[in-house]
């Protein structure tokens, strides 16, 4: 009897278990933001290469800026979806660490491939390695960040 | 630490995925809950107004666009009940567990 008791409780965990489990899989950013920073990416890409440096320096500037207004309300990663918002308990705090690493990480790679490129003798090795880093973060972002958060157990 | 507290309201599996979904939330739509827990519209709207009827939950009625959206969150007595009725979970599996005394275990 109290074996049988037992046993409905622990399938009782089990579903708030799982249910919780969905909520904390829904934590991230909307598809949306890793497009658009992909964009950003490139076009700043465009104005380094074709562009006089000033402008360079100031679209640089105005891209970082517009990130941190825009992404105050979304580096938390509660507002993945519209259809709910994560609590923040179970989002945890690290996730604007995680994300701020990744985009870092992504402008090494965007680095290093540009002088790959250029090493190789390529035309625009900027936007070429801007490209591939706007595709990767368009594409992939969210597996990334999904990955890291795992890796770091975020 | 909270009072382990079962309570039969919470109990029954679709209620205790929804709350269990709404406590790990600050509030999700009905759209949202409906797709996750696989209910139709009208045996997830008879839970909500269960729950509501109860105080665990409140819903609001929110326009985006030209279409309504009903949201759901938990309130802090729903969350105490949810929290108890874990943890009185909890007691029942970890008494269970507990080894015996008797003269079976003492030869």
């Amino acid at each position: 009897m109290e074996e049988s008791a037992a046993e409905q409780a622990g399938d009782a965990l089990g579903l708030v278990d799982h249910a919780q489990r969905q909520v904390a899989a829904e934590v991230g950013l909307p598809r949306g933001y890793w497009w658009a920073m992909a964009a950003g990416w490139l076009v700043l890409s465009l104005i380094a290469q074709a562009g006089p440096a000033w402008l360079a320096a100031v679209a640089t500037l105005g891209f970082g800026m517009g990130h941190s207004a825009f992404a105050a309300r979304l580096l938390s990663g509660r507002r993945r979806t519209s259809g709910l918002q994560v609590s923040a308990a179970v989002a945890g705090r690290r996730i604007p660490l995680i994300v701020v690493g990744m985009l870092l990480g992504l402008a090494g790679i965007t680095v290093l491939a540009a002088l790959a490129l250029n090493a190789d003798g390529a035309d625009h090795p900027a936007i070429w390695a801007a490209l591939l880093t706007a595709a990767i973060t368009g594409f992939g972002g969210p597996e990334i960040l999904r990955v890291l958060r795992r890796w770091t157990r975020a | 630490m909270t009072d382990p507290q079962f309570d039969e309201l919470i109990h029954p599996s679709t209620r205790l995925s929804l709350v269990a979904t709404l406590a790990a939330a600050d509030w999700a739509e009905f759209a949202f809950l409906k797709d996750r827990l696989g209910m139709s519209d009208s045996a997830l709207s008879k839970q909500l107004a269960t729950l509501e009827g109860a105080g665990y939950i409140v819903t609001e009625r929110r326009l985006d666009g030209r279409r309504w959206r009903v949201r759901a969150r938990l309130t802090p007595a729903g969350r105490d009940a949810f929290n108890g009725h874990v943890a009185a979970l909890r007691q029942i599996v970890a008494s269970a567990a507990e080894p015996v005394d008797g003269p079976a275990a003492n030869p």
